[in-house]
């Protein structure tokens, strides 16, 4: 019973997944970031690169607070167009862009605070909609604060950019970055709290679980990584304007990737953003709003046969594949979530 | 010496409609102490104040002496108080073990969760053999271990349960109220809400009538058995 006790797991689901899990990430890391020693000239795939990437940290990034703690949030684009703002600001002041990204994310970060704190108290729809009024306003304020942000002009940023194998790798690391954080706070105690919290915020209280302070930490957590990405985006464009970057669109974005890959899940902002960016790149240029129908149907279709969205499917795909097997071990009650065997017979 | 926990005349209300009006008891280091009252007569309302969940709207909750009615729910767990809710509250999707964790999750119990985990497990050998199992596909019985192996592992000095023979078997009940009275051999001061009045007071060693959000009788639980009121009222005699 003691070594039993000496490794509290915090599996869930099989004992290997976490590992199997972060092999396959680093991995796909690697093979990603020798794309540009392989096609160093083929901009359209670096450029898709980047945004994928982009939209892979972001969606990891909305889903700590989105998907482990359930807080749907429909205003992230604050923190993405105050980490493009900061890093605007700064590198024309001078700063070099990579050392702005870190700065850009503690804005955005202590932003979220001052908008976490009060409106983290209200649970499920009321809390969404507050989240949109908070996105809103800061567009409509940073569109009228033109001496800070060129309002409806827009800054110019530099034109001395670094290569664009460079914004790919940054990206890339931005994804790399994020999945880390993600996958590391969904085995962690924290991600317990929040999880905990999702399924029955007062039963959480009453057992000691500070749950104020979890989704705060959980949503600037967020806010960070989203402040950076604006950032990087930024320094990408050359070019900055509030109502792109602080753009609705920007905030429904995070909200779409998580829930068509998987609301809570590690992988599902990785498969979602790239479905996500790969139909909206095809689809925009020949039918511009084509794209947005496709977003639609596959939104019913996960809400009515996975909610837990690609990786879900994936998930069963690849249990049906080793399916009867471990239909077969005792342990498992319902199939649902096997119990690991390994650790039953640990005490 | 001074109780352990007293409670002296909190009201409470859920906004506009007042649940208690003056309510007042204290339990003693050590004691059974049992609230007993008909459906909506404020015993959850009670507990949820003495564990933070509900602020009172007046009245002072001690703790040792020390008042605890205006700390965050969280702090008052930490501070020795942990109440197992009715209907338990199980994270079903969640293993045993799991829900044992999230019970263990303030920095104090932490540190000394791995030995509370065997306390508990001895307490409950049922749930050592099903820990990786999810909650959700315990039976009744065991779920209601569950939810009180989940609040000891805050290693509590105050132990409140709300109804936990709900739903149960008689069989399961008596169970369950031999284990409360292990637990409270143990060195656990317990508060014991119940529907279940007889057994409660067979348990307990004191007790409290609550009535439409007041204390109306109280008294030892051998007093309370023989009072001819509560026979009628409780008992069906």
């Amino acid at each position: 019973m003691r070594a039993l006790s000496a490794r509290l797991p915090w599996a869930r689901g099989a004992p290997w997944a976490p590992r199997a899990s972060a092999l396959a990430a680093l991995a796909l890391g690697i093979l990603l970031a020798l794309v540009p020693a392989v096609a160093p000239r083929d901009i359209t795939l670096l450029n898709l690169g980047f945004f994928t990437f982009l939209y892979v940290a972001q969606g990891l990034a909305w889903n700590v607070l989105g998907g482990y703690a359930g807080y749907v949030s429909f205003g992230y684009a604050a923190f993405f167009g105050l980490g493009a703002y900061t890093t605007a600001l700064l590198w024309l002041a001078g700063w070099p862009p990579l050392a702005t990204y870190p700065v850009a994310g503690i804005v955005a970060a202590a932003f979220s605070l001052i908008v976490g704190v009060p409106t983290l108290r209200l649970v499920g729809p009321y809390f969404s909609i507050a989240t949109i009024g908070v996105g809103e306003a800061m567009r409509v304020l940073m569109l009228n604060l033109d001496r800070i942000t060129g309002g409806a002009s827009g800054l110019n940023l530099p034109t001395a950019v670094p290569s664009k194998t460079w914004f790919y790798t940054t990206s890339l690391l931005f994804a790399a970055v994020a999945f880390a954080v993600a996958a590391w706070v969904r085995g962690s105690r924290v991600g317990l709290g929040l999880m905990a919290l999702r399924m029955d915020l007062e039963a959480a209280e009453s057992l000691g679980v500070r749950t104020a302070l979890f989704k705060n930490v959980a949503h600037s957590l967020g806010a960070f990584l989203v402040g950076a990405c604006g950032g990087l985006y930024a320094t990408f464009l050359q070019y900055v304007h509030p109502d792109t970057v602080f753009s609705f669109t920007e905030s429904i974005s995070l909200v779409l990737i998580a829930l068509i890959g998987g609301l809570g899940t590690v992988w599902g902002p990785v498969l979602g953003a790239v479905v996500f960016y790969a139909v909206q790149d095809y689809l925009q240029t020949s039918y511009p709003t084509f794209h947005l129908l496709v977003y639609g149907v596959l939104l019913i279709l996960i809400l009515l046969f996975e909610p837990k969205g690609l990786a879900g499917l994936a998930e069963r795909a690849w249990r049906r594949m080793r399916g009867a097997p471990a239909r077969l071990a005792p342990a498992g009650p319902s199939g649902a979530e096997p119990a690991a065997p390994g650790r039953g017979g640990a005490g | 010496m001074a109780p352990l926990l007293e409670v002296e005349k909190i009201a409470a209300a859920y906004g506009e409609v007042r649940a208690l009006w003056d309510v007042s008891f204290s339990v003693q280091t050590g004691e059974i102490v049992t609230l007993l009252g008909a459906n909506g007569a404020g015993k959850t309302t009670t507990m949820r104040v003495i564990s933070g969940l509900l602020r009172p709207l007046g009245g002072e909750v001690r703790l040792g002496g020390r008042p605890i009615h205006r700390l965050p729910a969280p702090r008052i767990v930490a501070s020795g108080i942990v109440q197992i809710p009715e209907g338990r509250r199980l994270w079903p999707r969640m293993s045993v073990l799991e829900n044992l964790e999230l019970g263990a999750y303030l920095p104090e119990s932490r540190a000394r969760r791995a030995q509370t985990l065997d306390w508990v497990f001895s307490l409950f050998p049922r749930l050592a053999e099903r820990r990786a199992q999810l909650a959700g596909t315990l039976s009744g019985g065991e779920q209601q271990m569950l939810a009180i192996g989940r609040g000891l592992m805050s290693r509590p000095r105050l132990l409140m349960l709300d109804e936990p023979s709900l739903g149960l078997a008689p069989i399961l009940v008596r169970e369950v109220f031999e284990i409360v009275r292990k637990i409270n051999a143990e060195g656990v001061t317990v508060l014991l809400v119940e529907q279940n009045v007889r057994q409660a007071l067979e348990l307990a060693t004191r007790g409290y009538v609550l009535e439409t959000g007041r204390i109306t009788r109280s008294g030892t639980a051998a007093e309370l058995l023989q009072d001819p009121e509560i026979k009628r009222a409780y008992l069906g005699m």
